[in-house]
């Protein structure tokens, strides 16, 4: 018997910040569900288009095909999983049900046929069809910023979590006005004062940096201490790296968009802002209990791994004064395949590595648990599957980067094979797991019901 | 047909049917459960959470509660959650330590 020493200490309340009526604010699990795996389809085109067009990791970056393919990865993958865990996550783990559900289905409609619409508008370079789908695309972000501006109203308590994800949320807009308006300054020129370049280059650090990477470090402040059960160790460290980092973003989209040589002090306020990030992980990850990380985990520690030599690239690339030769032009390539395939790729991965089964499971299985006996989350995937990915991931990233360096095109091909083939492997995996909202696995429990030995 | 009111020991022993997904172990051997009085047929446990804020909280309270409802002999259970003391890893039983890979002395 556990000792009952500690219960008399007890006070009896509930925990401050732990949600009082987590399913009653679920959302259902279609909503969700069909971003996420509107970005895995997006995710498995992105690595056919990968095998059938390795230079797209070579050639020079501002061209319709690698446009089309980075609106695939970002808009398409990226932003659809996170946009699908956020509707999920925000009601959930934050305690505020989501203001609309409706608008969330009306959004993921506008959301589909506008990046789908934008890739293939890009692919033939129709600036004029360009700027109508992304205005569809615009309308659903911005009932996906109201839906979560009211939800987020709603959160009894301000934490830093919370102020990262409102702050994506805000440059998620700010960068879908920026996109439109670069897509109206293609068909109008004299709209814009600036050089053409400074202005895609403002536009990719405001989404890249302002909402996935915003994101990241946000969400991850949640669930890395809530799987490698730990706890935030400095409030203030974690409010003040969110901080920098819209202050970064800020300074940086505005001194890329003016050319002006303050983008290095910019810049270094960015990484400041990760510094403190990753301090304050390395400190969670420090007073953990669990003693190993799983693979999920392991692959979103890997992305926020990769932020140092990307910051290390992105120091080189803003040194006032860079002239630009061919050389320059790689070094941006490389710090395009670093930002994607190794920063967010891994993250976003890891993350729906980790929620994507707790997801399906909260939907299938939560009604059942005490009751039948119910799989655990690691049981709803392979696990060397997950491990065979990561490796080939890791060593496609390396490929694609080295092609990216070196302009070898046999290089780039095995990079962009590997980095399929680990999308491949991932996507089995997701199948695995989403095939448990069709068929259950319970089986009625024979006592006693525990899968480790019950002690005491 | 005549039924056995249940012990405490069945009250243990039920709850450590409700086992934590994430961590593939039954919350009774994770040291979740702070205390349980069983008064006739009611039933009153006291349990945290390993993180505060655990999505799973809610989840891992409501299975505690309804598998309790259901022994034979119980008419009413109620489960509470507390922040008070928090949990530590000093709370995980041995077969939970084992299963986690938490060294003995931690």
């Amino acid at each position: 018997m556990l000792p009952k020493s500690s219960a008399s200490k007890c006070r009896h309340r509930r925990i401050p910040d732990a949600p009082r009526i987590t399913a009653a604010n679920a959302p259902s699990a279609s909503l969700p569900l069909r971003f996420i795996v509107a970005g895995i389809v997006a995710l498995a085109i992105a690595g056919g288009w990968l095998v059938a067009q390795p230079a797209l990791v070579t050639q020079y970056h501002y061209g319709p095909d690698a446009v089309a393919f980075t609106h695939l990865v970002l808009p398409g993958f990226a932003a659809s999983v996170v946009m699908g865990v956020l509707y999920q996550l925000t009601p959930v783990a934050l305690e505020a049900k989501l203001h609309s559900e409706r608008l969330a289905h009306w959004h993921w409609w506008l959301h589909v046929a506008g990046v789908a619409g934008m890739v293939w508008m890009f692919h033939r370079w129709d600036m004029k069809q360009l700027g109508h789908f992304g205005s569809v695309f615009g309308l659903g972000v911005v009932l996906f910023v109201y839906n979560m501006t009211r939800t987020l109203a709603r959160v009894p308590r301000w934490t830093p979590v919370v102020f990262g994800i409102a702050s994506a949320v805000g440059w998620l807009l700010v960068t879908m006005l920026v996109g439109l308006f670069l897509a109206c300054v293609k068909c109008w020129p004299w709209l814009s004062p600036f050089a053409p370049l400074a202005q895609m280059h403002a536009h990719a650090h405001l989404g890249v940096l302002g909402i996935f990477i915003m994101l990241t470090v946000a969400v991850s402040y949640r669930i890395v201490p809530m799987f490698a059960i730990s706890t935030m160790q400095s409030a203030r460290r974690a409010w003040w790296s969110i901080a920098l980092l819209n202050l970064g973003v800020a300074g940086l989209a505005l001194t890329i968009l003016f050319q002006s040589p303050w983008k290095l002090a910019a810049a270094l306020v960015t990484i400041a802002g990760l510094a403190l990030y990753g301090i304050e992980l390395r400190a969670i990850l420090r007073a953990r209990t669990r003693a190993v990380l799983d693979w999920g985990m392991r692959s979103f520690l890997t992305g926020l791994g990769l932020l140092a030599p990307l910051s290390i690239v992105a120091l080189v690339l803003c040194w006032p004064g860079l002239p630009t030769t061919s050389h320059t032009l790689q070094c941006e390539n490389v710090y395009a395949v670093l930002a994607i395939f190794g920063v967010l790729w891994f993250a976003i991965l890891g993350m729906l590595g980790k929620i994507l089964p707790f997801f399906v499971w909260f939907h299938r299985y939560s009604d059942e648990i005490g009751r039948n006996k119910v799989p655990q989350l690691a049981d709803m995937y392979s696990a060397k599957l997950q491990a065979t990915g990561y490796w080939l991931h890791l060593a496609g990233l390396l490929g694609t980067a080295g092609a990216a360096a070196s302009q070898l095109a046999p290089l780039a091909t095995a990079g962009c094979a590997l980095l399929a083939a680990s999308v491949l492997t991932f996507t089995i995996n997701a199948a695995l797991i989403l095939s448990h909202l069709r068929r259950g696995r319970t089986t009625t429990p024979d006592l006693p019901l525990h899968t480790a030995p019950a002690s005491t | 047909m005549t039924t056995t009111a249940p012990t405490e020991a069945d009250i243990w022993q039920t709850l450590r049917r409700i086992i934590d997904p994430e961590l593939g172990c039954n919350i009774v051997d994770l040291g979740m459960i702070y205390h349980v009085a069983l008064e006739h047929a009611h039933v009153r446990v006291t349990m945290t959470l390993t993180t505060p804020g655990c999505p799973m909280g809610d989840i891992l309270t409501s299975a505690a509660e309804s598998s309790l409802r259901a022994m034979p002999g119980i008419e009413d259970a109620e489960v509470r959650l507390v922040c008070e003391p928090r949990w530590t890893v000093a709370r995980l039983s041995p077969a939970a330590r084992e299963h986690l890979g938490v060294p003995a002395d931690a």
